[in-house]
């Protein structure tokens, strides 16, 4: 019942994990240095759109993704809207100060949380831990230590959780009260955090226990086989030329369909 | 080469001329911030082909010597050791006792594949290898890419087997593999370890003795202090030793008929007739203050526990009265913890629920939840992970906390709950944090404090679980005591022993359904037997086993 489970295969969970993270990074890297808001914007809606497209998740869950990006959108830019500084002045009241400026780079710190987002969720939907690990290993000389115990401890979250639910019930079977005050909520979390950090300390001793048991080298890099082998293919080359022409989409239609027309947002 | 080192003289055994397999001399190891090494001097061999068996009490340090001989320590735990001379072996395979922590990969082939990259093997050839070695184990799946949690418990110690088998091992090293098993797994993974032995050296580290003690050439004994007692072919160290086994909780074959012939056995495993008549507890003075025929504690009907909104466990119809032992028995994940969790009303029920005479009020709002905790109260419920429900920071506190929740002026409840940890055999250690106790004794502290209460009902998630042999019987005395004071106690439990000896019923779940419930022989014999214990009883001394001398017959206090 994995909720990030496709049902389609597109060519991004074909390309290479390495070569889509090269390009969600240099994604990043636009995005950070954009400033114009209409580029932003469009940004924004090309990605979210490559995103419904092109993880194969179905749409209606993907719905569910945009919940916290909505959340994020407000918040983020409500507050600059409302704390931000401006001159021209459009509405003020008490401490609440909302002026041309504040608003339209409100607008565009949302726009880029969302862009963000889109980003990264078009590679954490498109590809597994293990597979983006073996890339890494094969591709940029990863040291297996630091790969293997990355996909060991993804292993081990659900447990936690597990050990998280009992211990919720555990502490309402013993007559725990509920939870009055600050002082209280850092003693409760306190009862969570101890034994639960006790049982994951002692579980990840025994997890390397056992693979060092299995012979388990972590520097071994040369000799070392690989059961998914990491290859590049056509699908690299298909998908950077996809995001990249979808950048260049947002581009040109920021120039040619400017909505706000204002151009750079930062403060001089 | 099965002609094993017939000697009960361990410092003997190195000058059997025989190839060994591994052998350490003279080896000395202390663990940082213990006072005393935890050997001194020992020295061990094993032959090639021969199959070793350790055993001792829990702590002697037979784990950590199954670690020395493999090399893990202190190769990959660094703990400082000394020895004379050591022979590691070329290569072995290492199997441990919690089947979920001896993973790294998510998939079973993927983890299959984990141990053939660390040893280079060409791509492939892996698939070939991975069924090859999960075909030895008795594990016939028909896809590889198979994700693990997928797999029972059993299972999951096959597919650690197997993983071992890919390396080739000259020995094998199992430690307790099959303790956190039930009887099916158990079975499943004694039967695999033969199929593979052949040829291999293997050393053997279990409490549950009875599906290998037959199998293996050598037994080699260790006294508490890591001190090796004796070493032998099997039936003459069992012939020998047999108060050490006893006194150290292994389950050896036929434990459970010798504790029903010391004292505590009898007490515990006494017929109870249905009329309600305790036959064991005739000597006893505070007789069952109820009678049987009154009203059920729990009376259910058309009951059904829900997660996610789905029924996992739906009972038609069933009752439980004052003083009934209740074995709860049937497959994994069949929905036995989840009966006890929506009876705990962990789990959101429907249907009647009826708690000593009153109904327990369903529903969400808020001032119904908070009757419904009033009322659940009236229930004990020891989860199986002890540490888990723990809430302070010394033993001590740990059982007032309990009394104080219900009310209690605090210094009735600081004497009631001294008399309650030294009935269990924790006084003396109220100021030690309860994760510092052993396993035996946090199962005892975590039985403990929901017996001080004096529940109406107490509900056990399989309390026996992984446990030796001595804490076992401890724990089944205790709930037999609180049994006699008139609570009902409902066990989920795989041990079939418990079920037909000790409980009064046994209810069998399959797949979320109440199959069946019926009376256990022990209450079954109750009335035939009637006359043939009574002088049985009437012979024996005196037992009042609400008394902290009754707590030595099995060790509790040690």
């Amino acid at each position: 019942m994995n909720i990030w489970n496709p049902v389609r295969i597109t060519w991004l969970h074909r390309a290479n994990p390495v070569v889509k993270l090269g390009l969600i990074f240099a994604l990043f890297f636009m995005t950070v240095l954009t400033h114009d808001l209409d580029f932003m914007m469009y940004q924004a809606l090309v990605f979210m759109v490559c995103l419904v497209v092109l993880s194969g998740v179905k749409p209606w869950k993907m719905l569910l993704f945009f919940i916290p990006f909505l959340l994020a959108f407000i918040s983020s830019s409500s507050s600059m809207m409302l704390f931000g500084k401006g001159e021209t002045l459009w509405w003020e009241w008490g401490l609440f100060r909302v002026s041309e400026e504040s608003f339209y780079r409100g607008l565009h710190l949302g726009f880029k949380g969302i862009a963000f987002a889109s980003e990264g969720l078009l590679l954490v939907t498109t590809t597994s831990s293990v597979d983006l690990f073996y890339s890494l290993m094969q591709k940029l000389r990863l040291a297996p230590k630091y790969a293997y115990s990355f996909m060991a401890s993804i292993r081990l979250l659900p447990m936690v959780w597990e050990e998280f639910v009992i211990r919720r019930q555990a502490l309402k079977v013993r007559g725990v009260r509920p939870i009055r005050g600050v002082r209280n909520m850092v003693n409760r979390a306190g009862m969570y955090v101890v034994p639960l950090l006790a049982q994951s300390i002692r579980r990840a001793h025994r997890v390397a226990a056992a693979m060092e048991a299995k012979q388990f080298n972590g520097d071994q890099v040369k000799a070392r086989t690989y059961y998914y082998p990491s290859r590049y293919s056509r699908y690299d080359l298909l998908v950077i030329g996809l995001l990249a022409a979808a950048a260049c989409c947002a581009y040109v239609a920021a120039g040619y369909f400017p909505w706000f027309g204002i151009g750079d947002v930062r403060f001089d | 080469m099965s002609n094993a080192t017939v000697s009960l003289f361990p410092a003997q055994s190195a000058e059997v001329q025989q190839e060994q397999a591994v052998q350490v001399e003279g080896l000395r190891l202390k663990y940082p911030g213990e006072e005393r090494l935890m050997f001194k001097d020992l020295s061990f061999s094993a032959a090639r082909g021969e199959k070793v068996l350790l055993l001792g009490p829990s702590g002697c340090g037979k784990s950590t010597l199954l670690q020395v001989l493999s090399g893990m320590i202190p190769r990959a735990t660094e703990v400082p050791m000394k020895c004379e001379a050591q022979i590691v072996p070329r290569s072995w395979g290492y199997v441990f006792q919690d089947p979920d922590t001896q993973f790294c990969m998510p998939y079973v082939d993927e983890e299959l594949a984990f141990v053939l990259e660390n040893l280079s093997i060409p791509r492939d050839e892996m698939k070939e290898r991975m069924q090859a070695a999960l075909h030895e184990v008795g594990l016939n799946l028909e896809e590889l890419h198979l994700p693990i949690g997928h797999l029972s418990q059993g299972m999951k110690q096959r597919l650690a087997l197997a993983s071992a088998l890919l390396l080739e091992p000259e020995v094998l090293f199992l430690d307790e593999p099959s303790a956190l098993l039930d009887p099916e797994g158990r079975e499943q993974i004694w039967d695999a370890v033969k199929s593979v032995s052949e040829g291999r050296t293997l050393i053997i580290v279990e409490h549950r003795i009875e599906e290998m003690a037959k199998y293996v050439d050598r037994v080699v004994l260790f006294s508490p202090d890591g001190v090796i007692l004796g070493d032998g072919p099997p039936a003459a160290v069992f012939a020998k030793y047999e108060c050490e086994l006893k006194s150290y909780g292994i389950w050896y074959p036929g434990v459970w008929e010798d504790y029903a012939q010391t004292r505590a056995g009898r007490e515990l495993f006494a017929p109870v007739d249905a009329y309600g008549e305790d036959l064991g507890n005739l000597l006893h003075e505070a007789a069952l203050p109820y009678p049987l025929d009154g009203e059920p504690v729990i009376r259910l009907e058309d009951f059904k526990g829900l997660r996610w909104d789905k029924p996992v466990i739906s009972l038609p119809s069933a009752e439980v009265y004052r003083a009934e032992f209740i074995a709860v028995v049937g497959p994994n994940g069949a929905g036995k913890s989840s009966f006890l969790l929506s009876l705990m009303g962990l789990l959101r029920a429907q249907g009647t629920y009826v708690l000593c005479g009153e109904e327990v009020v369903q529903g969400k709002a808020r001032k119904v939840r908070k009757k419904r905790e009033q009322q659940l109260r009236q229930i004990g419920f020891v989860f199986q992970n002890p540490e888990l429900q723990f809430l302070t920071e010394r033993i001590g506190d740990e059982v007032v906390y309990s009394l104080l929740v219900d009310n209690m002026p605090a210094e009735e409840a600081k004497a009631q709950a001294d008399r309650c940890l030294e009935r269990f055999g924790l006084s003396g250690m109220e100021n030690r944090h309860p994760y510092q106790l052993s396993t035996g004794q946090k199962r005892r502290l975590s039985v403990a404090t929901a017996m001080a209460r004096q529940p109406e009902v107490l509900l056990l998630d399989e309390p026996t679980f992984g446990q030796d042999a001595r804490n076992t019987f401890a724990i089944l005395e205790m709930c037999e005591r609180l049994r006699r004071t008139g609570t009902a106690i409902l066990m989920v439990t795989h041990e079939m022993e418990i079920a037909q000896r000790v409980a009064t019923h046994i209810w069998e779940i399959r797949e979320g359904q109440l199959t069946s419930s019926m009376a256990s022989p022990r209450l079954c014999t109750g009335a035939e037997s009637r006359q043939e214990d009574d002088g049985l009883n009437r012979a024996g001394e005196s037992y009042d086993p609400s008394s902290a001398s009754a707590a030595h017959l099995t060790g509790v206090n040690s």
